[in-house]
């Protein structure tokens, strides 16, 4: 049981869960109001380092290295959401994305930091109980992330939400009503953004060495794929995607099926992006609003 | 006679170098319902849209009377302007395309009180506090599903003007109201529109192609060309009035 509860299989489960709760948090920036974020992995990778630095190299007490990685995340969100959000979609797109190329870059570079390509560690799980920390770790993400769907849903019918949504729809007209549109959107992209670095400082754990590859754009490209594969308009879409692309190759493929081990490292990551394009052009034909959204009329 | 809601002073906007609105002095609302006439191009929306900010003036100051008190609304954002009771609806068809009729009138009648990112609980405090104003209003306009999203094109510019009606403004701009509204449903927002002028001191300013509209409800008329008031008066008088005539009438109104 607990050979179960602990390695791989804990591993792959902790990663998933902190990648539905980007999804879902990307599903309330982009699906709720309409936010381009394609940087989900700056924002992921700013918590996971900062968290980093400031357990390995400061040797500030966990939790609170935790929330102020957080904060500082929210901080940067607000700081850029000021200059980008009242672009067009297309400039902030191109604008996130900058910022997590500029994230990875000084990961890669600020040695004196982050000690580049050699990896940033140990970072420890967030309680030591033995055999059991992974499990404890798990139990955490799980927690969390179910607490980011609970409140998608809830926001979903509040008068904040339909406020978020009345800004994505037409946001000249919310505005024309007396809402102050931009205000409210630049505070939910910097709350929204500050806990993808919450889920980063926990994804630290998760890895316990941090090496830049981590923070590539490869995982914007999985959150954004999970997002729009189930749906991205619904609050378990960003759930149901992640199931779909890494929850079956990480886990039950990779798990169940029997791969020769040198197809592993070579073919695996071939045929893996192989398949998630395939997924990505079917759904964005047959059913562009995701495997939960409604039918293509 | 109505207390003055709003004074423009010496208010310019040009496009590429054309100025569309050059009004020196200008004193709106002293009247219950008061419309706006003149040729296309003469700069009518455009003006509209300088006193709720949607567009900035190059130069010019607005000044708003909201209970009598000066107030100076030159450099304030739309959404303050709207909060501050200058709303005005629009002439092209906008919608919400996510918000059913209901979900519209919710927003409209929600404040910032409700809108904050914690409050995802209080949904069902405001569902109580707008039940009777909502039921209200739908009783009142019949839409075909009341339940779902406005349908046609006259329904979604009704639904306009009673989103903007829901914001309970002091100072209501109808930017052409009837365009795209079927009769029977003109008549009702124009009967709504007088008693709210007359029960709650509401003043409304109407730009209409509809003259005889213009003359059936307004108590003022300005004739508005090439970016300046030209003339006010009663419809008697700018009925009358030979510039109008001329300017207008004849050449675009057949």
């Amino acid at each position: 049981m607990v050979q179960f509860l602990s390695g791989y299989v804990m591993y792959t489960f902790s990663s998933i869960v902190v990648y539905i709760a980007l999804a879902t948090l990307l599903h309330l920036q982009f699906g709720v109001t309409g936010i381009v974020n394609f940087g989900v992995v700056g924002f992921f990778g700013l918590g996971m380092y900062a968290f980093g630095v400031f357990l390995i190299q400061y040797h500030i007490p966990y939790i609170i290295a935790m929330l102020l990685a957080t904060v500082l995340t929210g901080v940067v969100a607000l700081g850029l959401g000021r200059v980008i959000l009242q672009l067009d979609s297309q400039s902030i797109l191109v604008a996130t994305l900058a910022i997590a190329t500029v994230v990875e870059d000084l990961a890669t570079s600020e040695k004196w930091l982050t000690k580049g390509v050699i990896g940033l560690g140990t970072v420890p799980f967030p309680f030591d109980l033995g055999p059991y920390s992974q499990v404890a770790y798990f139990l955490l993400a799980l927690v969390l992330t179910i607490l980011i769907v609970i409140y998608a849903y809830r926001v979903e019918s509040s008068p904040y939400g339909r406020l978020l949504l009345s800004i994505r729809d037409n946001e000249p007209l919310a505005q024309s009503l007396g809402k102050s549109t931009s205000r409210q959107k630049l505070f939910f992209f910097a709350i929204t953004s500050a806990l993808m670095g919450l889920f980063g400082t926990l994804h630290a754990s998760n890895v316990h060495f941090l090496v830049p590859r981590m923070v590539s754009p490869g995982v914007t490209f999985t959150v954004w794929i999970a997002l729009i594969l189930g749906g991205r308009k619904k609050v378990l879409g960003g759930l149901i995607g992640t199931l779909a692309t890494i929850g079956l190759f990480d886990f039950v493929i990779e798990t169940f099926v029997p791969i020769p081990a040198s197809a592993q490292s070579q073919l695996m990551p071939v045929i893996k992006l192989w398949i998630y394009g395939l997924a990505l052009m079917l759904v964005l034909m047959y059913r562009p609003s995701g495997i939960l959204g409604e039918k293509k009329l | 006679m109505a207390e003055k809601k709003i004074h423009i002073k010496n208010v310019a906007k040009s496009f590429g170098g054309r100025t569309v609105v050059n009004i020196a002095d200008l004193t709106l609302g002293t009247h219950g319902i008061e419309g706006l006439i003149g040729p296309n191009g003469a700069g009518k929306t455009t003006l509209m849209n300088l006193i709720t900010h949607r567009l900035k003036m190059d130069h010019g100051q607005v000044v708003y009377y909201p209970n009598g008190e000066e107030l100076d609304i030159t450099s304030r954002s739309m959404d303050e302007i709207a909060r501050l009771g200058i709303v005005k609806t629009n002439q092209i068809i906008q919608d919400f395309e996510s918000l059913s009729i209901t979900d519209s009138l919710l927003l409209s009648l929600s404040t910032t009180k409700y809108e904050q990112f914690y409050r995802i609980f209080s949904e069902g405090r405001l569902r109580d506090e707008t039940k009777e104003q909502i039921a209200a209003y739908l009783d009142y306009f019949r839409f075909t599903d009341p339940n779902g999203h406005a349908l046609s094109a006259g329904e979604k510019k009704l639904l306009d003007i009673i989103r903007c009606l829901a914001l309970k403004p002091k100072f209501l701009l109808m930017d052409e109201p009837t365009a795209g509204l079927p009769e029977d449903q003109t008549i009702k927002v124009m009967d709504l529109m007088k008693r709210k002028t007359k029960e709650e001191g509401m003043s409304i300013l109407i730009v209409e192609h509809d003259l005889d509209l213009i003359w059936n409800v307004s108590e003022l008329v300005y004739f508005m060309a090439e970016g300046e008031i030209l003339i006010q008066g009663t419809p008697e008088e700018i009925r009358k009035d030979r510039t109008v005539a001329v300017k207008y009438m004849g050449v675009s109104y057949v």
